[in-house]
């Protein structure tokens, strides 16, 4: 089985080959979400596919590379006031506000990343912890960008509104694609050697900072086109939408759940977080960071490696229970 | 096409402790030199330094023309020089083959090749160490002394031109010795300059040519394995002053034992 | 003067982010919402007993001590020896349960204590104190004196130390790990508590406080040292002075008059930058690539 996997080009790193499938057959089949011309189904699954690109960029540098931001949210929020700063200078196409909002975002990872991803790790994951909050409160005081207030964007009129979902689909089915092809490459190695021993990535060749870079650059331009999508998708944005905690902290919580360092994870993730957020949000208001936050402590307790890998696994309930002990003290 | 190193008066401080202090020998093309000396002497520090992982406070690393003591980490690969480390240091997640891989990707001449050629290059060097049986197992399932083996790969990996190879031996026992030490000689026989860190003499007196001995971050001893381990000095750094003191006495005795007998001839010479 | 102040609670902060770090090797996310539970103790006890808020440092460091051991040796333990990044999201995850339940019991509106002398100042060589503040600033410098002690005379405090230095030797010689780190971590929790029961004397409080306190910490535990009690004072009062200074700068960007006050999240995130870039000492190689 694994001669074959190999052939195909899917290693160890890729994730498991049958969740991929699955992952790729979902996708195909939210495409027909618009033909029910339902608007709430439409929100929700936008939603879910705006999630999914965040989570994956979340993927790249936290799964794969192994290195956990809590600043991610910044990407999105930029992204989304890319497009605000367009609209309200009279650019409606969507396609420029995804284009200038990975740029931007690329060059806003790539300039911060040099400071902050020489740091090993941890250190890294608490520098990030400010960049949402400090990224959030410098639009906030800026009255060019709408302060407080915010941004209110131009629409496409009711009849085309299917459009912001069908782009939404093709940030997300980029992001998937992405990371399958990033993680068949030596780029892709190249994160992961990086996140088992970055000492020994570097005896092998590997400037570890430059690829560290690379990622969240990467990462950075997911969560960016779906912020560029979602701004005049929601026609509204402030600092307090773009830059909510959940924002934050959803893609990270789903890329656990579904499958950390895997293809198929982050999309698996969102649609089940984000579905269970949704029912959630009907019945108890407010407690959905408590849901996530209870999420998160319950994955890392006791799948920390994600359901795709439990998918995967060999030896069933009594392996599983046999991986829960292994860290104790 | 093979250089020289040259190590030139390096020292390594760190904080208030010389770590390495004022040590230079030079190791010729296409030898094997041993480095030996008593825990603590300083050893996988000039292993870090020669591979870039400290830069030295005083002195400098030559390898032929060049000076490489400025070098990052992952900039040495590429000037043809190799490492393992004295704690094996693969990548879990991945496959043998994978680990193998990925130094054949980023390695020297890694630019040019492909994930495929790099898989395939790995698979040749794992034939070399004898882990081809475990190729597709998670590297985090391997025994010690495959550990050691894929470190081994992993540096060959890079095409080196030198291979410095920190207490390679360390956990082995009788049987895994020999065939590491056959390993060696195997990968020093298609020209690869070796430098060997280890503890177990007789692992050193078989394979070096040379050997250089450190003690406290000095060099106390430089030449064949012979004269290196019974030189006095070299004893002492190990065993310690009274130990040598003994041996001196020892000999001293023989001495006049072989002086006695040449004088007093037997009585019916 | 703000500044130095505000750094002795800082440093107590910091003090117990630093004893788990080092000791334990976990950077607790979840720090800063166990200074916010403290200071909602007290902020309890005061509205609803009218306990004075001085008097409930010690209740608020036992009520604290007693979560932290809870979490660690129920929740925490079973992935302690984890690579460092899992108990991170693991804290990461309780922070927010913490801070999400907070909410909901004491909802999002912020809260201050009134005492009889909580406006009264002296003033000193022309500035002026609030007596809060300096009586704030002595209890931290009491009880680092204090925590410095215990941890280098009692047998607990040296059971610690050896955990610390060597897990295996430390199990040989009869210690209990699992115990030790609930411990710790609870001393960590405690220390946290005592802190925000100094912050509610003098700012006021809601749910969300405690992240700057968990940046600060971070950024106070990268000057100072890791582990060492006294360089966490150190730092928390340097730290403090500087964001002090920070924070009282004014400037205008395109005709828009910006304070470095309401921009006090963005200065700390900086001040924490350039505290990594400058000063990753003490931790040299195991912070910097």
């Amino acid at each position: 089985m694994n001669a074959a996997l190999r052939s195909l080009g899917l290693s160890g790193i890729t994730g498991n080959p049958v969740a991929f499938a699955v992952a790729l057959a979902l996708m195909a089949l939210l495409l027909f979400v618009p033909a029910a011309h339902n608007d709430y189904f439409n929100l929700v699954f936008r939603n879910i596919l705006m999630y999914a690109a965040m989570a994956y960029g979340w993927n790249l540098i936290g799964g794969y590379t192994g290195y956990v931001s809590f600043g991610n949210v910044a990407f999105f929020g930029i992204g989304c006031y890319c497009s605000g700063v367009l609209s309200t200078h009279g650019v409606d196409s969507l396609l420029a506000d995804v284009a200038l909002a990975v740029a931007v975002n690329a060059l806003f990872a790539n300039l911060l990343g040099r400071v902050v991803l020489r740091l090993r790790g941890p250190y890294f994951g608490i520098a990030t912890l400010g960049i949402g909050v400090a990224v959030a409160e410098i639009i906030a005081n800026l009255d060019a960008l709408g302060g407080t207030s915010g941004l209110a964007l131009h629409q496409v009129d009711e009849a085309h509104f299917g459009v912001y979902y069908y782009a939404m689909w093709l940030v997300a089915l980029a992001s998937m694609l992405g990371t399958f092809f990033i993680t068949r490459s030596k780029v892709g190695y190249a994160f992961v050697a990086v996140r088992e021993n970055e000492d020994a990535a570097a005896a092998l060749g590997i400037p570890a900072t430059k690829y560290k870079i690379r990622a969240w650059m990467l990462g950075a331009m997911m969560g960016a086109a779906a912020g560029a999508v979602f701004a005049p998708a929601n026609g509204f944005i402030d600092p307090s939408i773009t830059f909510s905690p959940d924002s934050n902290v959803f893609p990270i919580v789903m890329t656990i759940l579904g499958g950390i360092g895997t293809v198929a994870g982050p999309f698996i993730g969102a649609l089940i977080l984000a579905g269970v957020n949704e029912l959630l949000q009907r019945y108890i208001v407010n407690a959905h960071t408590l849901f996530f936050g209870t999420m998160i402590v319950l994955v890392v307790l006791l799948l920390p490696r994600g359901l795709v890998w439990l998918f995967g696994l060999r030896g069933g309930v009594r392996a599983w229970l046999r991986s829960l002990t292994a860290y104790r003290a | 096409m093979s250089t020289p190193l040259r190590i030139a008066g390096v020292g390594m401080r760190f904080g208030g402790l010389w770590a390495l202090n004022e040590v230079s020998f030079t190791v010729e093309p296409g030898t094997i030199v041993g480095l030996i000396g008593p825990n603590g002497s300083g050893k996988t520090t000039l292993m870090n330094v020669i591979s870039g992982v400290f830069k030295p406070t005083k002195g400098d690393v030559f390898y032929g023309e060049r000076r490489i003591a400025d070098v990052p980490t992952h900039a040495i690969c590429r000037l043809g020089i190799a490492r393992t480390f004295q704690i094996v240091k693969p990548f879990a997640a991945l496959t043998v083959r994978e680990n193998v891989a990925v130094g054949a990707m980023y390695g020297r001449d890694g630019a040019k090749r492909s994930t495929r050629a790099s898989f395939a290059r790995a698979d040749e060097l794992l034939e070399t160490v004898g882990l081809a049986r475990v190729a597709g197992r998670p590297a985090s399932e391997l025994t010690i002394p495959d550990r050691k083996r894929l470190e081994v790969a992993k540096a060959l990996a890079l095409d080196p031109e030198l291979l410095l190879l920190d207490e390679v031996m360390a956990g082995l026992n009788a049987t895994e010795v020999d065939e590491a030490l056959d390993l060696l000689r195997r990968v020093h026989a298609r020209g690869v300059t070796l430098i060997v860190v280890e503890h177990l003499m007789k692992a050193i007196v078989s394979i070096s040519q040379r050997v250089v001995v450190l003690a406290e971050g000095k060099k106390i001893a430089e030449g064949s394995p012979s004269e290196v381990l019974s030189a006095p000095n070299v004893i002492e750094a190990y065993l310690g002053s009274r130990w040598a003191k003994r041996q001196a006495e020892l000999r001293a005795i023989d001495d006049e034992r072989r002086v006695a007998l040449e004088v007093e001839p037997p009585e019916d010479a | 003067m703000d500044g130095i102040l505000a750094g002795g609670v800082l440093a107590i902060v910091a003090i117990g982010f630093s004893l788990v770090w080092g000791i334990m090797n976990i950077i607790n996310l979840a720090h800063g919402a166990f200074v916010m539970l403290g200071a909602y103790v007290t902020y309890e006890l005061y509205a609803v007993y009218h306990v004075d808020p001085f008097l409930s440092l010690p209740v608020s460091f036992v009520v604290l001590f007693a979560i932290g051991y809870a979490v660690q040796r129920w929740i925490i333990n079973w992935v302690v020896r984890a690579p460092i990044l899992t108990t991170f999201l693991l804290t990461f995850g309780l922070s927010l349960l913490i801070v999400n339940v907070a909410l909901i019991i004491w909802t999002g509106d912020r809260r201050g204590i009134e005492t009889a002398y909580s406006g009264t100042n002296f003033t000193l060589l022309g500035v002026t104190v609030p007596w809060v503040k300096l009586f704030t600033l002595v209890a931290a410098l009491v009880i680092t004196g204090a925590l410095q002690l215990w941890l280098t005379r009692s047998k607990t405090g040296r059971a610690i130390r050896a955990t610390a230095m060597d897990i295996g030797a430390a199990q040989l010689s009869g210690v209990r790990v699992a115990r030790i780190y609930a411990i710790v971590f609870g001393l960590g929790a405690g220390l946290a508590g005592v802190a925000g029961t100094l912050i509610a004397l003098s700012s006021s409080i809601n749910p969300n406080m405690g992240d700057p306190f968990l940046i600060s910490a971070f950024a106070v535990c990268v000057l100072g040292g890791l582990g060492s009690v006294q360089g966490a004072l150190i730092g928390g009062l340097v730290y403090g002075v500087i964001q002090a200074v920070a924070t009282s700068v004014q400037f205008t960007v395109g005709g828009q008059l910006i304070s470095g006050s309401g921009l006090s999240d963005a200065v700390a995130f900086i001040v924490l930058l350039l505290v990594l870039i400058f000063r990753p000492t003490g931790i040299m190689g195991r912070a910097v690539a």
